[in-house]
């Protein structure tokens, strides 16, 4: 039986073995390979996706569960040749090292983002309990964060996240 | 021609060329690049420790669906190893660890190949196995490698015995006489470590095809030339037959500066005729994983009543696994970590590499340096302790300074680590210091001090100067998250040039494109690479320079080149674009190109007869850190919060110095991981227990602290523009600091890495076991070779 949803606003289908987890069928199938198969059993989430606006390590998830599902990857987080607020403030910051988890990272804390707009280190901390990182030690990818984040004199900014002009 | 080149043009916040491709998911990996064209494989790995061969057979294999090829011992023939060839491809006629692979399978889908792996007849007859050195050092313990006397070492005349596979030996000086003084304190420690496994977010693997009779290998490696050169040996071709490319890595560590099972794509690709993708899981990247080694060390120093080390003595047990891989290459560094840092009167070391029936280890960010560092920091500590001196003025005091001696006899030039304690302590005084957060529990601060080299070695880089004022930069170096090929050595290129680095375009590694390099890792690329980047941009410039000469009527020592033109030096705007003289050169002789090379340049000398065994007797670019960290222990958990960490590291020149403060805030907390969380345990059977991120655990955000850096600048360096390699030794101090501050903290003797939560509280209940080494004797003469 064929599943339908949508990947980044497009309708797909995939009539294989509805077991087969999301991020296979997001990089084998759809050749998507944005979405990174790292440790396959939820911890790392390098290969976290947005499934009906929630971040989801797509490991973990049967392509059977996912009829007409709105899944976002990293691919659809921005459009071409753009990057968002919190892949601006990653490239500004010099924060990027083998860059095998930033997709993970970016989908995480994108939504992070969205629903608490002035997150505190230690709640960005939290925030990424589910995201590994190897090479960067996490705090300067922290400190990216905060840099786009408004701080309580300036709550009038605009709130993250948005799609920013290169 | 004199060359002109004012260092801080080089000098940056340059960002990374491919951190907007990774931020977007672009970036394609090794892992990212086999599409529904290529063939998947699968490894079939052994499940014992140790066994003959009897009998292989894949017939029955080779004939399931999908399948398209296997690949064994037999398409193998030649063993492979960096310092002692002792490695086959495949196990021959014996296995000597669980998970050493025996064949591999293509087939069309990875389903198929591992249903076929399950088809495999194996028969084994059981051998006797060592899972640890104790066992295998004990006097009627099964030999591992019968053969061990015929293979070919890269060392002549080397000490070598059955399970010993190498001995490398350090004496200067008469140390009996040292510690008979009757005036002298002696003081004696035991410590041990585990593995430290790297956990690349990339596994090993590759991606191979036989094209026009020669081999194609995209592999995620830090050292295509190695891979290269194994891949031939081992499959008996000529080198030239292969040609290996390396796409953006996704991480390290170490873990790739060796060639893995790029041969077995290699072999499947040929027999198929198709692209092959062969890629470890992440439960075999992790059981087989080449980790930082686990080692026993045994130290002692005999200390004057002025409290200077009049003698120091030290045997380390490094655990090779089965074969003898780079332990044996690293053998050579005990002397420059373990017997460096501080002043010795007299020092002998020797360092033994064991063979066990365990997965073979590697190297990992500062090897051995990370563990050396670890026992001679608690080991000062312990001296402290015992003579009752303040740690700050006792290493204040001792360790190396300008023209000292290190173990080998070398001459330290500069007076680096002294003054760097100094900035340590103006750096806290900046920082305060977070005693007051660990709010009832157990406060210590440790300052340690640790001592590393650059491993600059040959390399060679091509420059090309287009019409469009832009540069080629052709090397065979990789990008492995470290930025030194795309920061380090095009800033280097471009201060050479006089144009933006943004105007340097770096080759991807290809070894059909690129001239040799040892490859990228020790802290060398913008050490080596960048001196042979400087190399060719001479060539450069000479050509640039004197056509530029023509146009302005003008001698070549009195153009400089800057922002991209060829000026009059004192006139600013009185030259013209390097387009133009970049025109004018075509029209006259040619398209101006450049290659130059480099290698170490052997300036660093050892004393004659103090090193035995060694690749080198003396460090050509010594780099050095001081290291100091705050923790909270919990009595009640045994759990342990990082409140601060200061880090003052020698780094030469920083051309890129947010560049290489990310470095280091990253080595840093991999350190602390060291220290803290990661651990690999051996089983019963000799595997490795931990199969993932579920069971090895690497630090997370809320584990990491923000890491307070002071660069040294300054010290002496070979390295182009006066820089040094600052990735590599960034960790190394991370485990020795975490070790330090934590038996401060509970005032009890801390012997062993890593400090998880249940050694710390065994420590602080005082049901920790103290080690005492009965496998390492008291007696010199019984610790070498004869």
């Amino acid at each position: 039986m064929d599943v339908q949803f949508f990947v980044n606003g497009e309708e797909r289908t995939f009539g294989g073995d509805q077991r087969t987890p999301l991020l296979d069928v997001l990089r084998g199938d759809f050749r998507l390979t944005g979405t990174k198969s790292v440790c396959r059993g939820g911890f790392c989430g390098a290969c976290t996706v947005l499934i009906d606006g929630e971040p989801v390590p797509s490991c973990q998830r049967p392509v059977g569960l996912l009829e007409g599902a709105e899944i976002t990857t990293i691919e659809g987080m921005a459009p071409v040749g753009e990057l968002n607020l919190v892949q601006q403030a990653f490239l500004d910051h010099d924060v990027v090292q083998c860059g095998m988890c930033f997709p993970g990272m970016v989908i995480t804390l994108t939504h992070f983002l969205g629903s608490n707009p002035m997150p505190g280190r230690a709640e960005i901390k939290e925030a990424l309990a589910g995201n590994m990182c190897r090479c960067t030690g996490y705090e300067r990818i922290v400190d990216a964060v905060l840099s786009i984040c408004p701080t309580e004199q300036a709550e009038d900014q605009p709130p993250v996240p948005e799609v920013s002009e290169r | 021609m004199s060359v002109k080149i004012d260092p801080e043009t080089a000098v940056m916040d340059l960002p990374r060329r491919d951190a907007r491709d990774k931020l977007t998911g672009r970036t394609r990996y090794m892992v990212d690049m086999a599409g529904s064209d290529a063939l998947r494989a699968v490894i079939v790995r052994a499940k014992v420790a140790s066994a003959k061969i009897v009998r292989l057979d894949v017939s029955a294999a080779a004939r399931m669906r999908g399948v398209r090829a296997i690949a064994t011992a037999a398409d193998a023939p030649e063993l492979h190893g960096i310092g002692i060839q002792d490695q086959p491809l495949f196990a021959r006629d014996r296995i000597r660890y669980p998970g050493e692979p025996i064949c591999a399978i293509a087939a069309d889908t990875l389903e198929q190949a591992r249903a076929a792996a399950d088809a495999v007849l194996l028969e084994l007859e059981d051998l006797p196995a060592c899972f640890s050195m104790a066992d295998a050092l004990a006097p009627d313990a099964p030999i591992l490698h019968p053969d061990w006397k015929n293979y070919e070492c890269i060392v002549d005349g080397v000490a070598r015995a059955g399970n010993i596979a190498w001995e490398a030996k350090v004496l200067r000086g008469d140390v009996d006489a040292a510690f008979a003084r009757p005036d002298v304190t002696i003081v004696e420690s035991c410590f041990r470590v585990g593995r430290q496994s790297h956990m690349p977010f990339e596994p090993r693997g590759a991606l191979a095809s036989y094209e026009d009779g020669r081999y194609h290998i995209i592999t995620s490696t830090q050292v295509p030339w190695t891979v290269r050169a194994v891949t031939a040996k081992v499959l008996g071709v000529h080198s030239s037959l292969v040609r290996v490319t390396v796409p953006p890595v996704g991480g390290a560590f170490g873990l790739k500066f060796d060639c893995s099972i790029e041969p077995m794509a290699a072999i499947l690709s040929r027999k198929t005729g198709r692209s092959v993708s062969l890629v470890n899981s992440r439960e075999e990247e992790t059981t087989t994983c080449l980790c930082r080694e686990n080692a026993d060390i045994w130290i002692r120093s005999a200390i004057t009543p002025e409290g200077t080390i009049a003698g120091r003595e030290g045997v380390v047990l490094m655990d090779a696994g089965a074969y003898g891989g780079e332990q044996v290459f690293l053998s050579t560094m005990t002397a420059h970590t373990l017997g460096a840092s501080y002043r010795l009167g007299a020092a002998r070391f020797s360092t033994r590499v064991i063979y066990t029936n365990t997965p073979p280890n590697g190297a990992f960010r500062s090897c051995n340096g990370a563990y050396n560092a670890f026992a001679l920091e608690r080991h000062t500590d312990e001296i402290c302790q015992k003579i009752g001196m303040d740690p700050m003025a006792f290493r204040k005091k001792n360790v190396l300074r300008d023209q000292d001696l290190g173990s080998t006899g070398q001459v330290f030039e500069g007076d680096v680590l002294g003054p760097m304690l100094e900035r340590m302590e103006a750096l806290r005084a900046s920082t305060g210091t977070q005693e007051h957060r660990a709010a009832g529990r157990l406060y210590g601060r440790a300052t340690t001090v640790g001592t590393w080299n650059i491993f600059v070695g040959p390399s060679t880089a091509t420059v090309n100067l287009n019409a469009d004022g832009s540069a080629t930069l052709i090397t065979a170096s990789v990008e492995i998250g470290s930025g030194s090929i795309t920061q380090g050595v095009p800033q280097i290129v471009a201060a050479n040039l006089g144009i933006h680095p943004s105007k340097v375009i770096v080759k991807g590694a290809d070894t059909d494109a690129a001239g040799y390099d040892m490859g990228t890792g020790g802290g060398r690329t913008v050490v080596s690479m960048g001196s042979a980047a400087t190399a060719a941009c001479a060539v450069v410039r000479k050509r640039l320079l004197e056509t530029a000469s023509e146009l302005l009527q003008t001698k070549p020592e009195n153009l400089v080149l800057r922002d991209g033109r060829v000026e009059i030096e004192g006139r600013p705007g009185s030259g013209t674009a390097i387009e133009t003289v970049i025109a004018r050169a075509e029209q006259t002789q040619g398209p101006i190109s450049g290659s130059g090379s480099f290698t170490a340049p052997g300036t660093a000398k050892a004393m004659p007869g103090c090193a035995a065994g060694h690749f080198f007797d003396a460090m050509d670019l010594p780099v050095f850190v001081v290291h100091e960290g705050e923790v909270a222990v919990d009595p009640e958990t045994g759990e342990v919060e990082v409140l601060a960490y200061r880090v003052v590291q020698d780094v030469g020149r920083a051309i890129n110095p947010r560049a290489v403060r990310g470095q280091i805030q990253g080595a840093v907390i991999q350190g602390i991981g060291y220290g803290l969380h990661e651990q690999i345990t051996i089983g019963p059977s000799g595997a490795i227990e931990q199969t993932g991120f579920e069971t090895y655990h690497i630090p997370l955000a809320q584990d990491a602290v923000k890491v307070d850096i002071d660069l040294f600048e300054g010290a002496p360096s070979c390295g182009p523009l006066g820089t040094k390699g600052v990735a590599e030794v960034a960790i190394m101090n991370g485990g020795a600091t975490m070790a330090c501050a934590i038996a401060n903290a509970t005032g009890k003797k801390v012997q062993q890495l890593p400090l998880v939560a249940s050694r710390v509280l065994g420590l602080v209940e005082g049901f920790e076991e103290m080690l005492e080494h009965p496998h390492i004797s008291r007696k010199w003469s019984d610790n070498i070779l004869k």
